[in-house]
């Protein structure tokens, strides 16, 4: 299975990296947001930097969307799905391949998001391990869950609007702990932080699981 | 109140040459589910609006959750049904049970609008606030956005069995996700839990206790009313698609034969659903 | 000194919900009239 993983996630990184699609567009619009919300809730300095945190992991879900739709995207092509349930491939290794390349590029658009709050909000990183720790679980859970909704809503017409009522909901709880982490740690104490860290390691664990269940069944039956 | 069951369209003497059809999803089932659904209410109106006393430290407001808390019981069934539902369709396929899994949802979407209305009302006048972020209300918004979610996924146009499949998947995760989602809500707000004036549990006794039951009773047999004629809906819908596509498939057929036989085919016969 | 009555939210809220649970039900049996309308008897396995 791995190996099926490997090879998917390197077909849809590499797809990737020919189109740029998440450096040139997610990215400046991920940024964009950030610009954005200082225009909405006003250079009272205060209220942004209270709300970094929050504001930070909306930017992400937001991105997140544009970047699952692409990788659903990239298997509606006519015959790529066929292709892929008549290959030996392990449904499981195409789930968790696909989730692998997406959780890569949202890490690099968290990176780059992490810039942009310390330069925009002027947020001063603390607690450096716990957000760290936080990012990788919550961009596993977003990655899993997101292949998995992407999955459900591929191929419909009305995938870009369906996708975001269906995934956002359910990744609440995510947007929940990694806001609360990143408070706990740039607030100076993580130690409150790392329980949610563990619900997000949790949460991304049952939708791994879940989606590499659940893929093959959904590969077939559409 | 109205009348939930208007009577068969047939009337008088049975007309043996020509058989009853029935005129909907009714039954004698669902008649006697009728009647009890419309006594207990009738019961409840009365124990809730006017034998039950008023609370001492809420006042009248309480009597909303003689409406709150049976709906919110009932909107997690239905969510249940569907979840199992979808399990049960994804393992044995029969199509009872995705019919089953789309019935439950819309209800439960029914009685969620019920809690959150209800659950509203009570607190303006508690707590001053119609909205108020504490764990309940808010786990039940995110609960109404996956329902409503579930129910798009459910139009949409594909083959019936890519959208049951894929429903199926949605439906089975929702129980699930709904669990996920109160325990994160919940703890999440214990962290926020002011200190609150009103007590949010009634100590609920005597003729408000009955209320209650009967509450619990009355939108039982409401649940199970709609349950069923939903669920004949949702079947009355499968067995449709299906004529429909036979009617498609046997037009399609008659088409190239008439082609195969080399005159000029004859117009397609208008296929209207 | 909370007000013993709020009659206006008990009742918003009773007649709500009546209004609600009426007009769905209406709009199930209308729909299911209007379904097996279509769908010939044998299909159906009720009543």
């Amino acid at each position: 299975m791995w190996r099926d993983a490997a090879l998917v996630a390197g077909r849809d990184l590499r797809i990737e990296a020919r189109s740029r699609v998440t450096v040139h567009q997610v990215g400046p619009f991920a940024l964009l947001v950030l610009v954005l919300f200082a225009f909405a809730l006003d250079p009272a300095r205060n209220i942004l930097e209270r709300a970094t945190p929050g504001l930070y992991w909306i930017t992400v879900l937001f991105s997140a969307l544009l970047a699952l739709a692409r990788s659903a995207a990239l298997d509606e092509a006519a015959g790529t799905r066929d292709a892929l349930r008549l290959s030996a491939l392990d449904p499981a290794g195409v789930f968790v391949g696909k989730a692998l390349a997406v959780a890569a590029e949202l890490a690099v658009l968290e990176v780059l998001l992490a810039f942009g709050v310390i330069v925009l909000y002027g947020a001063e990183p603390a607690g450096v391990g716990l957000l760290l720790a936080t990012c990788v679980a919550a961009t596993v859970a977003v990655a899993s869950t997101g292949t998995l909704y992407g999955a459900l809503v591929s191929g419909l017409r009305v995938r870009e609007t369906l996708l975001p009522l269906l995934l956002l909901p359910v990744l609440a709880p995510v947007l929940i702990g990694a806001t609360r982490a990143f408070e706990a740690a740039l607030g100076g104490a993580p130690a409150d932080g790392w329980p949610w860290c563990g619900l997000l390691a949790v949460f991304a664990v049952l939708y791994s699981v879940a989606g590499a269940f659940a893929y093959g069944t959904l590969l077939e039956g559409s | 109140m109205t009348t939930t069951l208007p009577p068969r369209t047939t009337t008088g003497p049975a007309d043996d040459a020509a058989p009853r059809v029935a005129a909907g999803t009714g039954s004698p089932a669902t008649r006697v589910l009728g009647i009890g659904a419309l006594v207990s209410s009738a019961l409840l109106v009365l124990y809730g609006l006017v034998i039950s006393p008023a609370d001492a430290e809420m006042g009248d407001s309480v009597r909303l959750m003689y409406l709150h808390v049976p709906a919110a019981t009932y909107l997690y069934v239905g969510c249940s049904i569907t979840t199992i539902a979808s399990g049960l369709w994804l393992w044995k396929r029969t199509p009872g049970w995705d019919a089953l899994a789309e019935a439950g949802a819309e209800v439960a979407l029914v009685f969620s609008v019920v809690t959150l209305g209800a659950g509203s009302l009570w607190g303006r006048p508690t707590w001053g606030t119609y909205w108020t972020w504490d764990a309940r209300l808010t786990s039940t918004a995110v609960l109404v956005a996956m329902l409503v979610g579930y129910l798009a996924l459910r139009r949409l146009e594909l083959d019936p069995a890519a959208r049951s499949t894929r429903a199926a998947v949605l439906g089975l995760l929702l129980v699930p996700n709904v669990i996920v989602v109160n325990r994160s809500v919940e703890w999440w707000r214990s962290l926020h839990q002011g200190s609150t004036l009103v007590k949010l549990h009634p100590t609920v006794e005597g003729n408000m206790l009955v209320a209650l039951m009967v509450g619990f009773i009355a939108f039982g047999l409401i649940f199970a009313w709609m349950m069923v004629h939903r669920f004949r809906v949702a079947w009355l819908d499968q067995q449709a698609d299906r004529l429909d596509l036979e009617a498609a498939l046997a037009a399609r057929r008659a088409e190239s034969r008439t082609a195969d036989a080399g005159t000029a085919p004859a117009s397609t016969p208008e296929v209207t659903s | 000194m909370i007000a013993m009555t709020h009659a206006g939210y008990v009742a918003a809220g009773w007649i709500g919900t009546a209004v609600l649970f009426v007009g769905y039900a209406l709009a199930t049996v209308r729909r299911g009239r209007r379904l097996s309308r279509q769908v010939p008897p044998e299909d159906r396995r009720w009543s």
